[in-house]
């Protein structure tokens, strides 16, 4: 049980979330993220910052240029990109 | 009586085991709804999709995924394709050699104010890009070919069409109903604008998979569908991004998890290998019918110019005759009369009787073509 609380990823130190028009380049994002290291996890997007997509992604906000220039070469179309902590 | 299936060409058989096994495993550990909602069996799904999506990329050198959209057969993304691009007063080129899916809507298009021109392939089926082009004028707005006939197998010199096609700004329709999964397509280096698939004939996925793979901007093709698709759920109007744009209603997940691993299958085995080996058992089929009097064979009858696909006619015999007897004496099921493509037949000169159609993928064997060369002579003998 310890030992699988130590794996979570703690959310509240992803504070950067991405909202997207469709799932597709949603679940892509977070494909790419993984696949380049860094951190990523898909989340019921938040109503209070966009109506459209289902799912949102939390990351590392401090890493965001990073993140941006793997959508841009992944071809990963997204809305916006909010600093937004985790709620607890 | 062992069944010797020479009909894949219409759909292919057997499929890899690893084709059933991955639509088994989502019905036993996946069962979501893509794209709906954020729990873990929705996005499971979508992960499916997704992994389809990127394969198919990858397979036809497509490099922004979302640019391939799934539809439920190659004949629906023509239809996609054809009734998103045309409006009425544009003119649109295509050949004498096309199956039903391009012929009858055009044909439809036709009585409702766009001109078609229907350029003649040679006696072979080959459809010549020079003859092609000298029928595209000023307002052309697509050229639209089949990339090999499911007629005689004879495959088109796309990447010449697709060059031409780009250097008089005429956009670039290919209908790869039956290239995909047989003859290695890149989009890019081919200057394809628009390509259809099936995903149940060439790439070993099941029925009801196929897609198009758009390569212009998304908003130039209107859908031909409209309807939920998960995204933009606030607004009462179609979104217009890929791949939902041409997405509506639920899609068939289990279908494009079986589509995924028959394309994984193919990549495997090597892209280049398929022809190759419906190439050689052509040969075989050639030199063999060749040593019977009574046929007449239809097409290039060249390897490596066609695909895994030969009409032929046992004269003395009609089609249908023959054909019934191949299947009930011999176990050899082929596909005989007209293959939904009326002016193709007008073009090699088989119309109305048709031809008896073999054809093979790569789990047909030396011996599977040995055995039905001979049933071919004792019926060809008798006739």
């Amino acid at each position: 049980m310890a030992r699988k609380r130590k794996n979570r990823i703690d959310l509240r130190a992803l504070e950067g979330v991405v909202t997207f028009f469709g799932s597709h380049h949603a679940l892509r994002a977070e494909e790419v993220l993984k696949k380049n290291g860094l951190q990523a996890v898909l989340i019921p997007g938040p109503r209070e910052i966009s109506p459209n997509c289902g799912v949102a992604l939390r990351f590392e906000y401090s890493r965001r240029a990073e993140v941006e220039r793997l959508f841009e070469q992944f071809f990963v179309h997204y809305e916006d990109i909010h600093l937004y902590p985790d709620q607890g | 009586m062992k069944i010797r299936y020479f009909d894949n060409a219409a759909t292919s058989w057997p499929k890899p085991g690893s084709v059933l096994e991955a639509m088994k495993d989502y019905f036993l550990h996946g069962g979501g709804n893509p794209g709906r909602s954020g729990h873990g069996k929705s996005i499971g799904a979508g992960r499916i999709v997704l992994n389809a999506r990127e394969r198919l990329a990858n397979f036809f050198n497509v490099l922004d995924p979302s640019r391939i959209v799934f539809s439920k057969n190659a004949t629906e993304a023509l239809n996609t394709a054809l009734f998103g691009l045309l409006h009425r007063g544009d003119h649109v080129v295509t050949s004498s050699m096309e199956h039903n899916s391009v012929m009858r809507p055009l044909a439809f298009l036709q009585e409702h104010g766009i001109e078609v021109t229907t350029v003649k392939a040679d006696e072979t089926g080959l459809v010549h890009p020079d003859s092609l082009m000298k029928a595209v004028k000023k307002d052309t707005k697509l050229v639209v070919i089949t990339h090999a006939s499911n007629v005689t197998g004879t495959i088109n010199d796309i990447g010449a069409v697709g060059r031409m096609c780009r250097k008089r700004g005429v956009l670039f329709l290919v209908d790869g109903a039956q290239t995909a999964g047989v003859v290695p397509v890149d989009v890019q280096r081919m200057n394809i604008d628009l390509f259809a698939f099936s995903g149940h004939k060439g790439l070993l996925g099941p029925q009801g998979t196929g897609g198009l793979y758009i390569g212009i901007d998304e908003k130039e093709v209107g859908p031909l569908m409209r309807g939920g698709t998960g995204s933009v759920s606030d607004r009462e109007v179609q979104p217009d991004f890929l791949p939902d744009r041409f997405e509506s209603g639920t899609l068939n997940v289990v279908g494009i998890a079986g589509l995924a691993a028959g394309v994984e299958y193919l990549l495997d085995m090597g892209r280049e290998k398929i022809l190759e080996h419906d190439s050689r058992l052509l040969e075989i089929f050639l030199d063999g019918f060749s040593r019977i009097p009574q046929i007449v064979i239809y097409g290039r009858q060249k390897p490596l110019e066609q695909t895994g696909v030969l009409s032929f006619k046992i004269q003395g015999i009609s089609p249908s005759k023959a054909g019934e007897i191949l299947d009930r004496e011999y176990g050899i099921q082929t596909r005989i009369g007209l293959h939904c493509a009326p002016s193709a037949h007008k073009t090699i000169g088989t119309f109305p009787d048709g031809t008896i159609r073999l054809s093979w993928g790569i789990f047909a064997t030396e011996k599977d073509v040995q055995y039905s060369i001979r049933a071919v002579k004792k019926i060809a003998g008798s006739a």
